[in-house]
């Protein structure tokens, strides 16, 4: 498939995907007259509308959109199609670090900042270990360094009084139940943010593609560009946990299902990605939220649920190759 | 002119006091055993191994001055093993490196390499050989789009994929390129009598030590020969002044 007719494809389907997840629900006919203020809407109806379902869809399609993207660079980077930001430790680090913040009360923002830091520790001190050795070392060090911040985590959280530890446990399975206005700003501003500065980094990716040492015959600077890969897919991953908390998979899927359907062009899939992710994320906050109807499931739950089985998928097809 | 002065390395293998130039249009070929440290020194070439001692120059200028895209711009690499990503369609693979695409360059980098037909393919379907001249049309669309004065290409064992005529075939392919766009050319090769025939200058390196530098014919001398490589050669000759060498 063409890399236009995909593009086109995706952003009609996430933009249905967002309209459906605006409107989808008991009132669903109300909510459309709500939404377009037609004549005999309700005022409160519009009001909730505003209010509670926008920022959480908007939040959903943001932080899909940044999942996603980050997954994408960090397997370029790393040359490794299994890199995520859930499989490598990233997200266990930010979920530690933020945890760490929220149990200090800290404000909002600084704890989307403290995640980052979780996020960028994680994924330096795990590219560290997997230096110079095989691809799979990668994944092997993210799982230690998941169980290392789980644990730290869960003795965190047993400190906990009991009404914390239950809405920590459930920002930990990931959900956009909580969000709000100021929240959607932050996620929908960082998406575009991050989006933007990693398209300047596609060609370098793509030379990547070839090894580091060909990326700089290539005329690319590999330690400066690289640094800023990183920086930017933690920040992402960062605050999306910081936020949203644990999304898994979805940096996993979207990438490879965008490789299958486009093939490796990292300054098209870097186009591609944020939609992607976009989608999968509106649709599984979708499913969260209808399949057990009137109760909700965390997002974190429906992502794995499809995830999982879509990781064991690629790890039986072949073993974790240059990308 | 790329100027290699007094270069000494200490990793990732030891070089001691290269010294050596080479010219545009010149094929210049380095030679050793295994362990000599041709590649360390192509590298080291190429600005990927900061010298520890010495210095080299291109233009005159300093290679640790020139930033990476500036320098991807006047000299290119094929590594001995070079990347075949799964999923890239070689069509995308040839824009690597190259800033502003020139079609009418790539055109004739593909017409000499041979790779029209294969711009559709993926690169994990490409046999050795494809995929070794796909990567030196690459490589040549980069050096041949920028507007650089002096262009230099580095290649890795470009013919150890290859089979004993595809190699000869490949090398005068590239000694055609090297005369027609005036490209410095520095090849690592293991097969002395493609070098005999091939290059124009000779580097014969052991133990990360220069033995010699100069003339093909004068340094590719049977004695020096049998010292760089520790074993008996024979030297044969057909009469008309071309010559090769078999190991005894």
């Amino acid at each position: 498939m063409s890399a236009r007719t995909l593009l086109i494809l995706l952003a009609s389907l996430t933009g249905l995907a967002f309209f459906i997840s605006l409107l989808a629900g008991e009132h669903a006919a109300a909510r459309l007259a709500a939404l377009f203020a037609l004549p005999g809407h309700d005022a409160l109806e519009r009001e909730l509308l505003l209010a509670l379902r926008l920022p959480r869809v908007v939040s959903a399609a943001a932080a899909g959109a940044l999942l996603a993207t980050a997954g994408l660079a960090i397997q370029a980077r790393f040359h490794n199609d299994l890199a995520e930001p859930g499989l490598i430790g990233i997200s266990g680090g930010a979920a530690l670090a933020a945890a760490l913040a929220l149990a200090a009360r800290w404000p909002t923002l600084a704890v989307s900042i403290a995640a980052f830091g979780g996020a960028l520790a994680a994924l330096l001190l795990v590219s560290h270990l997997a230096r110079g050795r095989a691809t799979a070392t990668l994944i092997l060090a993210g799982v230690a360094v998941n169980a290392l911040c789980g644990s730290l985590l869960t003795l965190l959280i047993s400190t906990l009084p009991d009404g914390a530890l239950r809405s920590v446990t459930f920002w930990l399975m990931g959900s956009f139940a909580g969000s709000d206005g100021r929240q959607a700003w932050l996620l929908a501003l960082l998406a575009v943010t991050v989006t933007v500065a990693l398209q300047h980094q596609g060609r370098f990716l793509q030379a990547l593609q070839l090894g580091d040492r060909a990326a700089f015959y290539s005329g690319f600077n590999v330690g400066r560009n690289g640094a800023v890969t990183i920086a930017l897919a933690a920040l992402a991953a960062g605050v999306v946990v910081s936020q949203c908390g644990m999304v898994g998979f979805v940096g996993l899927m979207a990438p490879h299902i965008l490789r299958r359907l486009t093939g490796l062009h990292l300054p098209t899939l870097l186009k591609l990605a944020p939609l992607a992710g976009a989608l999968l994320t509106l649709l599984a906050d979708l499913a969260a939220r209808e399949l057990l109807y009137p109760a909700e499931l965390p997002v974190g739950v429906i992502t794995s649920l499809a995830g999982a089985p879509f990781f064991l998928y690629l790890l039986t097809r072949k073993q974790p190759t240059h990308a | 002119m790329l100027e290699i002065r007094r270069l000494s390395l200490r990793h990732p293998a030891p070089l001691h006091d290269i010294d050596f130039a080479c010219t545009a249009g010149e094929v210049t070929v380095i030679l050793g055993p295994n362990g000599a440290g041709k590649s360390t020194l192509l590298h080291a070439i190429g600005g990927y191994y900061p010298a520890a001692v010495g210095e080299i120059l291109l233009a005159g200028e300093p290679l640790v001055g020139i930033d990476a895209a500036r320098l991807a711009s006047c000299r290119a690499l094929i590594e001995q093993h070079p990347a075949r990503p799964a999923g890239m369609r070689v069509a995308d693979l040839l824009h690597i490196g190259v800033a502003q695409a020139d079609r009418a360059m790539l055109a004739q980098a593909l017409d000499l390499c041979g790779c029209q037909t294969l711009l559709a393919r993926d690169c994990a379907s490409l046999s050795g050989g494809e995929l070794q001249r796909v990567h030196l049309a690459r490589v040549l669309h980069q050096l041949l789009a920028s507007k650089a004065a002096q262009r230099y290409l580095l290649l890795d064992e470009p013919t150890a994929a290859l089979d004993i005529g595809a190699a000869n075939q490949q090398l005068a392919i590239l000694r055609q390129l090297a005369q027609r766009w005036q490209l410095g050319m520095v090849a690592v090769l293991h097969d002395v009598n493609l070098a005999l025939r091939h290059a124009d200058k000779v580097l014969l390196l052991k133990d990360g030590m220069q033995i010699a530098h100069g003339d093909t014919a004068q340094v590719m001398t049977q004695s020096r020969l049998e010292q760089v490589y520790d074993t008996r050669l024979t030297e044969l000759g057909d009469g008309h002044g071309q010559r090769a060498f078999i190991a005894c």
